[in-house]
């Protein structure tokens, strides 16, 4: 992502990630985005960048020149440092926002992933010509992902244990298929050229990841108590939304710029009217207005395109 | 159990300390090449037993396990002190899954104790 304040690769904007590819030098962007998110993102469409957007990147890059410059201060370089970090924060809040509705608090999440962003911000070189939000993105998901590796396990297996079960889980389906039956654990052993003591370790700390029940009650707060199990089946909404986006998608990618903005302020970023108001300048009447204008007329398209 | 068995535990009857019982089990099986299969199926087994007896068991009295382990099969036993006359409830739930997941299950009772024992075969025994 070229700039923090896009809502994703998931989203109605990423017609802008496309435009960012476009403008050339960010050809491993292009890569990047490809390789995360599909072939839909390579879409050759252009769309004008917005002024906000321009300005988070020249400022960051201004930032990066400033923090490696030998002249500057210690002081300085470590405001720019701290700058840096504020200026890339609602990246780490989009990329946690992946990760949500997996067991993990938000806050959690967003506070890991900052940690990614901190160590991208240290580690990135600003010579090698390739966006920070590009480089900063994998560091920050990586991040996140560790988190859910080491914290997410009910019980704390050691990293050794959880990677051999990993090992073993795979190698079982191969060996399976070519057995016919099901291995026992000295076939595994000898496969994986471990002892049999640690295979059954390894498949002992598979059940330590989550030690709930699924008849375990999740008890709301009105007191009606669902189990686990009465949560287990359940069709991907999300996939539904997908035909919709897609449709949706060249329609918005129509609409002025500011209308546009206003749209992923309010359904993206989640911001309120008064906040989208004070953001663009405009009084919240008159975003009011702006939004339900735009989505009667985004209605009205996409019956017309379906 | 007159003749004396290959492995023997005696552990706490809570069911805190099934899992050790599982485990010890697993570990039986693997050195006996059981397949992955048979291995959750009897580590399944000796959870739902375990159950059974814990059921009637006294408070603060002893889990008892045997095993005898043979080339492609092994018997387990387990047992608690239980004051009660009561024997495990063969319509019960663990009882059905006990039978389905093992052969030659059976329930008897030695003085205090109350065992219910099965044997699992190897699925790759000759």
């Amino acid at each position: 992502m070229s700039d923090p304040d896009l809502p994703g690769p998931e989203s109605v904007a990423e017609s802008h990630a496309g435009a960012v590819a476009d403008a050339g030098a960010e050809s491993v962007q292009a890569s990047v985005h490809g390789a995360n998110t599909g072939p839909r993102l390579r879409s050759k469409r252009r769309a004008p960048l917005t002024a906000r957007q321009i300005s988070t990147r020249e400022q960051s890059h201004a930032l990066f020149v400033e923090l490696t410059d030998a002249k500057t201060s210690q002081t300085r370089r470590a405001d720019c440092r701290e700058e840096l970090v504020r200026l890339h924060l609602p990246l780490v809040d989009h990329c946690a926002r992946r990760f949500i509705n997996r067991g993990e608090p938000l806050d959690d999440l967003i506070q890991v992933g900052t940690i990614g962003l901190i160590k991208s911000v240290d580690r990135f070189d600003n010579d090698r010509g390739v966006e920070f939000s590009t480089y900063a993105t994998p560091t920050i998901l990586g991040e996140i992902k560790r988190y859910f590796r080491d914290k997410g396990w009910a019980i704390r297996v050691p990293r050794r244990l959880q990677e051999l079960r990993m090992t073993i889980s795979s190698i079982t389906g191969d060996m399976a298929q070519d057995l016919g039956r099901s291995p026992t654990p000295r076939e595994i052993a000898e496969k994986l050229g471990v002892s049999v003591e640690e295979v059954m370790e390894g498949i002992e700390s598979a059940n330590a990841y989550s030690t709930l029940s699924l008849d375990a009650g999740d008890s709301n707060e009105d007191g009606s108590s669902t189990s686990m199990l009465d949560s287990l089946g359940m069709d991907d909404e999300a996939l539904a939304h997908v035909e919709i986006r897609e449709s949706i998608k060249p329609l918005i990618e129509q609409l002025p710029t500011r209308e546009r903005r206003i749209l992923m302020l309010r359904f993206f970023r989640g911001m309120t009217q008064s906040q989208i108001a004070d953001e663009i300048g405009v009084s919240q009447m008159h975003v009011s207005r702006l939004l339900t204008r735009t989505l009667a007329e985004l209605r009205v398209s996409l019956s017309e395109v379906s | 159990m007159s003749h004396s068995p290959d492995v023997e535990l005696r552990l706490p009857a809570e069911s805190a300390y099934v899992a050790v019982l599982r485990m010890t089990t697993a570990g039986l099986a693997a050195r006996l090449d059981f397949t992955l299969d048979d291995i959750e199926d009897l580590r399944m087994a000796v959870g739902e037993a375990c159950a059974l007896v814990l059921e009637h068991a006294d408070p603060g009295g002893d889990l008892h396990a045997t095993f005898d382990l043979s080339d492609g099969s092994i018997r387990v036993a387990v047992s608690a002190d239980s004051s009660t006359d009561d024997d495990p409830d063969q319509d019960s739930f663990g009882w059905q899954v006990l039978t389905a997941l093992t052969s030659d299950v059976l329930t008897s009772r030695e003085g205090p104790l109350q065992w219910v024992s099965f044997t699992v075969r190897s699925s790759i025994a000759a």
